[in-house]
């Protein structure tokens, strides 16, 4: 018998054996997958039943922070969200069901204190029960914010301002938006049913739309062909366009025409100035579409922004082999129609590499974070994304847009308070085809003050009613680029 | 018992007459003494555990931890007070270790449902209560040998009694309970240790006679057609549980624990090859005949398609185990509540989540070190009997926990059955008490005849030995 009960003590060893092999393969092997799986709502669970730390604008204001409220739903933290719809963008929300979105999101590790330096001093606060949550300052300022929101009123559209020098954003606001506090409820259902409802809302409100959504640009496009140009030696401040009405290109019979038919011509700054649209068709044909695409990829088209906030859209312009066969189309592309799709946050970094000497920005939104007891953990130190054009290209761009502003189609409506200039560049992105009713973006895009800049910005309304359609991106998004940069400059 | 007699007893300490060995005691102080250091510290771990969860669940300390320590150190005190007394001999480990599972389990209990803890503090002394018990009234382990037929009846009887109409009644699928007045509990878990003494006594008798069949079918010897009767007989039986009361668990357990015992009495492996194959016949059957059954294996291969459904709580045991990782999330800082039957069935995944694999490999060593200590009792006795029922038990033990341990980590298919020891639950533990406290007592019993503790009288032995000389006395005068 001795044998055989050794036997079974061998076969159960090697039944526990089994056991202890498939524990490290689930625990240690499958880890990650097991953590990752979407069904797995322990992390958020856990996250959502502690205190959470508050979201701060730079200017002091808290957007978001958790508040104990003792209700039945089991869960002990509500998220609140002070200034409603005003930062919906940029905070998102932090659901039980629903998960996190935005700076809620990325900085969740931050917020519910669970970045390793937090976990470290949390050790202590084990005994003397201090939570250990961190604060998140953001780079926004909530008087431009709500500047922003006022200026666009209740039209659909986009408002962003950027730190030219660091690319810090100061204000991001897209209309429509949403109130995070309606979708932060304990009630489940109830928020179910308003993501539901907004996910079928017009406009998208709960896509960020200056920088998750692409537009086309219109004439603000010319600001990257006239760069391109000028550093491809192309064309200088003397060259000069003829005094023309439409330009037929090649590859077809069909004409393209300037705004509203006029005839137009003259040098760089001229044409610039009054945007013409043959000049930029002819510069584009110049630079041909190797050249031309070679100088939007300069720019960052074509590529996911490096933003610090989830799923940047990329801009579009087209590549090489689908220009090579369809000249039109780059000659049309040169002045921002076709088939060119800018992200508005883009257009502003652009505008921004204007008076940065050609030194993009990576834009980003979370300034610093804070432990719970305000001591600094992180700050985000600014880096350059691309270098889009030369400090000299980028001085003659500088005065092409101070000129638009002094003279041009933005001269109506950008002078600033106490007699600040301003550069800028305006688009009426028209997105009729030909015989349909008239509608189109108004664009205008610039930086201030244009001596020693500071904010370069983005304004975009969304041709979606006849009153926007009917105007222009001067008389249009000037206005309430002047609104905002008021605000902005007096700070 | 050549012994009986042969000394005198003055105040509890042993003089020994010229012309025996003296046997030494040495063996039985250390053992005794080193289990005591071990309960101690298993009385600290779990001290230690229940204040880590409280600190990690509620950020405090846990209300009157010195009483709790004193309760946990009395309890294992007095369990180890009791084997000082009846059972000096035995080995070291096997209570320490149950010590240990069944305060981890606590610890666990405590940490997920306080109501629970209460309860489960209750069966706890009961544990310890039944488990003294046992070792004050079964004092010659080879007395319950005769009572074979009474075990087999109050098995078989207290197996079938969920089944009985008003009596029995289902919970979580399987109809395993039995409610009497005020108490609900699991007659299966008792069943087990009945059925253990009944086996170990009945193929202690006839193991020599069913292994010297001379029919042959191929390379095999084949048991004679009368021998395979009680084969067939618990076949049939775990057939009629799995049937009847939809208790894969308990069904597989009792069956396993039938054919190791032929096996090992008999000695032929004939017999391990047919068990299996009948078994094997009847899991496929089942597992046509019944959708829960298919339910299960379908959940064992692929929880995930099944996730919002029957996949769920394995699942959410994955997620758990994913979550601990290496080291666990510490205890009271997980989130085993999400895991349904955490408390019972689960815990090991609980165990797993909050202490890591670290701690549930502990586990794992935890039950094969209680597997070496009953399958080393079960060699160092020479009785048939003895070597049968210690190697029963500890099969019901290990096999018991790789059933369910296997389940909850997709090894095997899961079915409901509890962790000895760790599990919430009152029938179980008491049950697995009055096990430790026969494996302890074969243990000691062993040590005895080996010499290495003196054997004493037995109380009711000392009795009888009193009644004599007085009848003696009595008839002189």
């Amino acid at each position: 018998m001795n044998q055989r009960i050794r036997r079974l003590a061998l076969a159960l060893i090697g039944l526990f054996a089994i056991l202890f092999v498939q524990l490290n393969v689930i625990q240690v092997g499958r880890k990650t997958s097991l953590d990752d799986d979407q069904r797995n709502t322990r992390q958020s669970v856990r996250d959502f039943n502690e205190p959470r730390g508050d979201i701060v604008t730079a200017d002091g204001v808290v957007v978001a922070f958790s508040e104990r409220r003792d209700d039945d739903s089991g869960h002990p933290w509500q998220r609140v969200y002070p200034e409603g719809e005003l930062f919906a963008d940029v905070t998102g929300y932090f659901t039980f069901a629903y998960g996190a979105t935005q700076v809620e999101r990325v900085a969740n590790d931050v917020l519910a204190g669970r970045t390793a330096q937090q976990q470290i001093q949390g050790i202590a606060s084990l005994f003397d029960g201090a939570d250990t949550t961190g604060s998140v300052e953001l780079t926004l300022d909530s008087r431009i914010q709500e500047a922003a929101r006022s200026a666009l009123g209740d039209r659909e559209g986009s408002v962003v301002v950027v730190d030219v020098q660091t690319g810090a954003v100061k204000a991001m606001w897209s209309s429509p938006s949403y109130d995070p506090n309606y979708v932060a409820t304990h009630d489940d259902r109830a928020a179910g049913d308003v993501l539901e409802f907004l996910n079928d809302v017009p406009g998208n409100p709960l896509l960020a739309n200056a920088y998750q959504e692409r537009y086309m640009p219109g004439s603000t496009f010319k600001v990257i062909t006239t760069a391109a140009a000028l550093d491809a030696g192309v064309i200088t401040l003397a060259t000069t366009f003829a005094e023309e009405s439409e330009f037929v290109p090649p590859q077809t019979d069909d004409p393209i025409q300037n705004y509203n038919q006029k005839t137009c011509g003259g040098d760089l700054t001229e044409v610039f100035r009054r945007s013409c649209n043959t000049p930029f068709a002819r510069v584009a044909l110049l630079l041909g579409p190797e050249r031309m695409v070679e100088a939007t990829r300069r720019f960052g088209i074509g590529e996911k922004m490096p933003f610090d906030l989830p799923r940047p859209a990329a801009s579009k312009f087209g590549d090489v082999d689908y220009f090579e066969q369809n000249l039109p189309l780059l000659a049309i592309g040169g002045f921002g129609q076709g088939n060119t799709q800018m992200v508005p946050l883009h257009m502003a970094l652009i505008a921004a590499s204007v008076a940065n000497k050609g030194a993009m920005m990576k834009p980003y939104v979370i300034d610093a974070t804070f432990d719970h007891d305000g001591r600094l953990m992180n700050r985000t130190s600014p880096s350059v994304w691309k270098q889009t054009m030369t400090p000299a290209t980028a001085d003659i761009m500088s005065g092409l847009m101070q000129e638009v502003v002094r003279s041009g189609t933005a001269s109506c409506c950008l002078k600033l308070a106490s007699g600040v200039e301003a550069a800028a560049k305006t688009g009426t992105a028209q997105l009729n085809g030909p015989g349909e009713p008239e509608r189109s973006h108004a664009w205008i895009i610039g930086f201030a003050p244009a001596s020693a800049p500071r904010y370069a910005f983005a304004v975009m309304l969304k041709g979606t009613t006849a009153e926007i359609s009917a105007g222009t991106g001067g008389t249009l998004a000037g206005p309430v680029a002047k609104k905002v940069l008021d605000v902005a400059l007096t700070r | 018992m050549a012994r009986l007699g042969g000394h005198h007893h003055h105040g509890g300490r042993e003089r020994y007459h010229v012309g025996l060995t003296v046997p030494t005691t040495t063996h039985a102080q250390r053992r005794r003494s080193s289990e005591l250091r071990l309960v101690v510290l298993a009385a600290i771990i779990t001290g230690a555990g229940y204040t880590l969860a409280a600190l990690g669940k509620n950020s405090a300390m846990p209300p009157r931890i010195l009483p709790f320590l004193g309760v946990v150190l009395l309890l294992l005190v007095s369990a180890h007070i009791a084997i000082r007394w009846f059972a000096r001999g035995a080995d070291s480990t096997l209570l320490p270790v149950a010590a240990l599972l069944n305060g981890l389990g606590y610890v666990m209990i405590a940490r997920l449902s306080e109501r629970l803890a209460g309860l489960q503090t209750t069966w706890t002394f009961i544990g310890i209560g039944v488990f003294i018990g046992v070792l004050v009234v079964v004092e010659r382990i080879n007395d319950l040998s005769r009572f074979k037929w009474t075990f087999f009846f109050t098995g078989a009887g207290l197996l079938l009694l969920p089944m009985v109409p008003g009596l029995g009644f289902s919970s979580g699928g399987a109809r395993i309970w039995v409610n009497i007045g005020p108490i609900n509990f699991q007659p299966g878990e008792f069943a087990k240790l009945a059925l253990a003494l009944f086996f170990a006594a009945y193929l202690a008798e006839r193991g020599s006679l069913i292994s010297n069949s001379t029919r042959r079918l191929g390379p095999f010897t084949v048991p004679e057609t009368r021998d395979l009767l009680p084969l067939l007989a618990a076949w049939a039986f775990s057939v009629l549980v799995m049937v009847g009361q939809r208790d894969l668990g308990s069904s597989l357990l009792f069956f396993t624990l039938f054919v190791v015992l032929v096996w090992v009495a008999t000695e032929r492996t004939s017999y391990l090859v047919i068990g299996f194959g009948m078994f094997a016949v009847a899991c496929v059957a089942a597992y046509h005949a019944f959708d829960h059954v298919q339910t299960r294996v379908a959940i064992w291969l692929d929880p995930w398609s099944r996730y919002s459904g029957k996949g769920y709580q394995v699942a959410q045991s994955m997620f758990a185990l994913g979550s601990g990782g290496t080291a666990g999330t510490g205890l009271g800082l997980g989130d085993p509540t999400r895991i349904p039957e955490a408390k019972n069935d689960f815990i090991f995944a609980a165990i797993g989540e909050e202490l890591g694999l670290f701690g549930a490999t502990a586990v794992l060593i935890a039950f094969v070190l209680m597997i070496g200590a009953g399958l080393r009792t079960a060699l160092r006795t020479q009785r048939p009997f003895e070597k049968l029922l210690a190697t029963g038990l500890t099969t019901i033990l290990g096999v018991q926990a790789f059933i369910i341990i296997g389940g909850v980590i997709r090894v095997v298919p899961l079915t409901g059955i509890t962790l000895p020891f760790v599990s919430y639950g009152g029938s179980s533990l008491v049950a697995n008490y009055a096990l430790l406290a026969l494996l302890i007592r074969i243990s000691d019993t062993s040590a005895r005849r080996l010499g290495e503790v003196p054997d004493q009288p037995t109380l009711s032995e000392r009795w009888t030995a009193r009644r004599v000389a007085r009848a003696e006395k009595k008839a002189a005068v």
